[in-house]
């Protein structure tokens, strides 16, 4: 029995490739040699990048016409069904910029996400919690209090994203489109000059895939896929880089980005303006890096919390009223006190008395000798099942992205902190670029893998992505240092410039937005 | 056992009427033999992006933008027809060399029996090309590069895009029949198209052109206006002869690595084309070739003159940042410019 019917798939394959299929197979048991299927795009990878390029492509009159083609080793179809309630979201959110979001919207994918799922925010605190100097980003001090307040980010579920990309490609019809999910490819390898009666392919790469695991649906691929121009959305360990022989730079920072979907408190809605929402950071030096607190709709918020990897083992260990008496002492707590919450005995869970958890009682003890400050998130009550997760932190970067007939977007070309949740942004970024590359190049006769044309891509994009990796990189050594030492005077020298001056700060609020 | 395939084509190259001297230095040729020697010492390299070419690949996306900026001004009627092709446009390109133009144009024309044929138009509107260079090493260049691009290949198949080994004036001497079109036959070598073509390019070729008794760049721009239909565009860039062209050109671009961007001895200030003797030239060629193919004896006046329209848009490259439309800077150096033929 094939989980896949035929009727299903049929939605997502060309009828050209749905007839070449019954050719292949009709040749295969008669073993003369596998045709090889000519793409123009094969994109390896559905993340969002890889599917934010097959929607960009496939928006453009001048790109619509092109053969296209993706392999995804997931089921894309648990993530065309991608349903939560309106009080669960996945933890996995990114922050994404008002550019990142025109560029959806330009592609018109921005209408197939669940905006309702979505919550922009308009207000950004971050202070130092060794020093407490601190900068607040809103546009509060350059707009009329007429106008709706511009947003700083919106923050959106990778799981909606995917979704509403899904979507928009799906509406795009299916002329010229084949999507392979529940695929992996098993070789990459330059095709040959002597294909019988065929093209000289001996400069393409010629991809072999074959079903993931043990998915019954072999008889739908096509044996050996050619492409014009062969995308690597694939990730931090891209197959396709290691094929077209780039390099990549980069370390690991030995830090665990904790991540967790918490639900808040009541707030004092703020008087005005009304509905604004606040994005909180508070870097933590003696604990390895900065927490940070994005709002979600109805009063939620997803977490982000860099620190090391032995604290990341001790929060995941903890209770869940432990760990939110954690997260709400590490916005509040001075350093030393903070240190010593994470070294404390772990109560083993059978003499847990749930009311009287012990992180709880040392807060709420610490709380009353701490001094408040102004700028605090509203207190995390609730913390949502099975949403407590970490993955390490790296720093990575592709000597370049481009080889002949080859490109590189997103993970594949560069993975950053998530200090400033800029990630995601910086892999549209990338396919904005290249999308927009291919367009020029198809308008103007040019091949769409020639290094010529993809010239223009790693040219536009490199250096962009350098800085902003590198700017990461840069703040999380700095605030890497503990103690009140000339390194923790110097940063809170630079925030509190940054944060007196307004043109400064606007000036860094528009390149953030770049 | 080996097909026989080879013995049939060496059967069918002595069955052919004898090839034309193609690479003829004649004097009644345009073409020098000086030149033909410099552009075959650079055939090798001809498509590498970081060769000595690179500077001339860069600067073919202005020429789709030039002609789609002519197609704008003046379109041809063909292209104004309700329900028509979308793209029925027939180009010939002069000097195509090793195809860099040529094989990107090629790359614009919808495959046949797909969709967008019907449906969309493309920048170029162009149903096919036929492109001649006299270098027969730049011909083979050219054709084994565009037989690496399967969209290309099959073009070059069925006929749509084409590389001829020819003179212009080997096309002039031609006299198609009735019957046959240029389209006729894939290895046909039949250039000359009865109704004429709608679009000639001569990108970088008038500043190649020697200049004795029999010839001139008047008399080949004339024969290149006697292959143009009516309401077609004649379009090409050259490089005007002024100092700053000559300090670009011959001083800077052709200096030695890393300042040079160009192999020394392509091009000679003194052969060099003002825009304004370009375009008298062109209107002159515009009388002679109404006159040529009138077969009238009869010094036809400025009435052929009327409906043409002449253009010139000047290019600059900037280092680091290429090829630029800047206009007023035709004296500079390298310009864009096209005449159209009257309807």
């Amino acid at each position: 029995m094939r989980p896949i019917t035929t009727s299903v798939l049929r939605q997502y394959v060309c009828p050209s490739c749905r007839s070449a299929r019954t050719v292949s197979r009709r040749r295969f048991s008669s073993k003369s040699a596998a045709p090889t299927e000519i793409y123009d795009v094969v994109c390896v990878g559905g993340g969002p990048a890889g599917l934010a390029l097959l929607a960009a492509l496939r928006a453009s009159p001048a790109t619509s016409k092109l053969k296209v083609a993706l392999v995804e080793s997931q089921d894309l179809d648990k993530a065309r069904s991608f349903r939560l309630d309106s009080q669960h979201f996945s933890n996995r959110v990114s922050s994404l910029t008002p550019s990142s979001v025109s560029f959806l919207r330009k592609i018109g994918a921005w209408e197939h996400l669940d905006v309702s799922r979505t919550q922009p925010y308009q207000g950004m605190e971050v202070w130092d919690g060794e020093t407490g100097s601190k900068i607040s980003f809103d546009w509060s001090s350059e707009t009329s209090p007429f106008e709706d307040l511009p947003t700083v980010a919106t923050m959106t579920e990778n799981a909606n994203l995917v979704h509403g990309l899904l979507s928009r490609i799906a509406a795009s019809g299916n002329e010229n489109l084949s999507i392979f999910s529940k695929t992996t490819v098993s070789s990459i390898e330059n095709g040959s000059a002597s294909e019988t009666d065929g093209p000289d392919l001996s400069a393409w790469p010629v991809l072999s895939i074959a079903p993931a695991g043990n998915a019954p649906q072999s008889t739908a691929l096509p044996s050996r896929m050619a492409a014009r121009l062969l995308i690597g959305a694939d990730g931090i360990n891209s197959p396709v880089r290691r094929y077209a022989d780039i390099g990549t730079d980069g370390w690991d920072y030995q830090r665990h980005g904790v991540v967790a979907t918490l639900s808040l408190a009541d707030q004092i809605p703020p008087a005005f303006p009304t509905g604004m929402r606040t994005a909180y950071q508070r870097f933590l030096p003696a604990l390895g890096g900065p927490i940070a607190l994005l709002p979600l709709p109805n009063n939620h918020a997803t977490l982000v919390w860099s620190t090391t990897v032995e604290n990341a083992t001790y929060l995941k260990s903890l209770s869940p009223e432990a760990f939110i008496a954690m997260v709400n002492a590490a916005f509040r707590l001075s350093m030393p006190d903070l240190q010593y919450l994470m070294r404390m005995e772990r109560p083993s869970t059978s003499v847990t008395d749930l009311n009287e958890d012990p992180h709880e009682n040392e807060l709420t003890w610490r709380l009353q000798h701490t001094p408040p400050v102004p700028q605090l998130p509203p207190m995390v009550t609730g913390i949502q099942e099975n949403s407590l997760a970490s993955f390490p932190l790296r720093f990575r970067h592709a000597s370049t992205y481009i080889s002949p007939r080859v490109a590189l977007v997103g993970d594949a070309a560069h993975v950053i902190h998530p200090l400033a949740g800029q990630g995601l942004n910086l892999g549209l970024g990338d396919v904005a670029s290249l999308s927009s590359t291919i367009e020029y190049a198809v308008n103007h006769g040019m091949d769409i893998g020639d290094i010529l044309t993809l010239e223009r891509y790693t040219a536009d994009r490199w250096a962009t992505n350098a800085k902003i990796g590198g700017t990461c990189d840069v703040l999380h050594k700095l605030y890497n240092v503990p103690g009140q030492g000339p390194v923790a005077w110097g940063r809170s020298l630079g925030f509190e410039i940054i944060d007196r001056l307004p043109f400064v700060k606007g000036f860094l609020m528009r390149n953030a937005d770049s | 056992m080996a097909p026989p395939r080879p013995s049939f084509r060496t059967v069918s190259l002595l069955l052919r009427p004898i090839p034309r001297r193609c690479h003829s230095t004649s004097a009644t040729s345009s073409v020098s033999a000086s030149e033909v020697s410099h552009f075959s010492s650079l055939a090798s390299s001809w498509w590498d992006p970081m060769g000595p070419s690179r500077v001339l690949h860069l600067m073919n996306p202005m020429r789709h933008d030039f002609i789609a900026s002519c197609l704008f001004d003046a379109p041809p009627e063909s292209t104004l027809r309700p329900g028509g092709n979308p793209n029925p446009l027939h180009y010939l390109d002069i000097g195509c060399g090793g195809g860099i133009f040529a094989e990107s144009l090629a790359r614009t024309i919808p495959l046949p029996g797909s969709k967008a044929e019907t449906a969309a138009e493309t920048v170029t509107r162009a149903a096919s090309i036929t492109a001649i260079d006299p270098t027969s090493t730049l011909i083979q260049i050219a054709r084994d590069h565009a037989r690496k691009d399967p969209k290309v290949s099959a073009h070059l198949d069925s006929g749509r895009f084409r590389y001829v080994n020819c003179t212009l004036e080997d096309v002039i001497a031609q006299t198609p029949t009735s019957t046959s079109t240029a389209l006729e036959g894939a290895g046909g070598e039949m250039v000359k198209r009865k109704d004429g073509f709608d679009i000639i390019t001569l990108f970088e070729v008038i500043e190649h052109i020697d200049t004795n008794a029999h010839i001139s760049p008047l008399s080949f721009l004339t024969d290149c206006l006697r292959l143009l239909k009516p309401g077609g565009w004649l379009l090409g860039s050259t490089i005007a002869r002024t100092w700053p062209s000559f300090l670009i050109n011959q001083v800077i671009a052709e200096a030695p690595w890393p300042i040079g961007v160009v192999p020394k001895g392509t091009h000679e200030w003194r052969k060099f084309v003002n825009p304004d003797e370009l375009e008298r030239w062109a209107s002159e060629g515009l009388m002679r070739s109404s006159d040529l193919e009138r077969g009238s004896v009869m010094r036809s006046g400025s009435e052929a003159l009327n409906g043409m329209r002449w253009k010139c848009e000047g290019v600059v490259y900037f280092p680091g940042l290429g090829w630029k439309f800047l206009p007023g800077s035709e004296s500079w150096g390298n310009y864009f410019w096209a005449i159209r033929k009257g309807v």
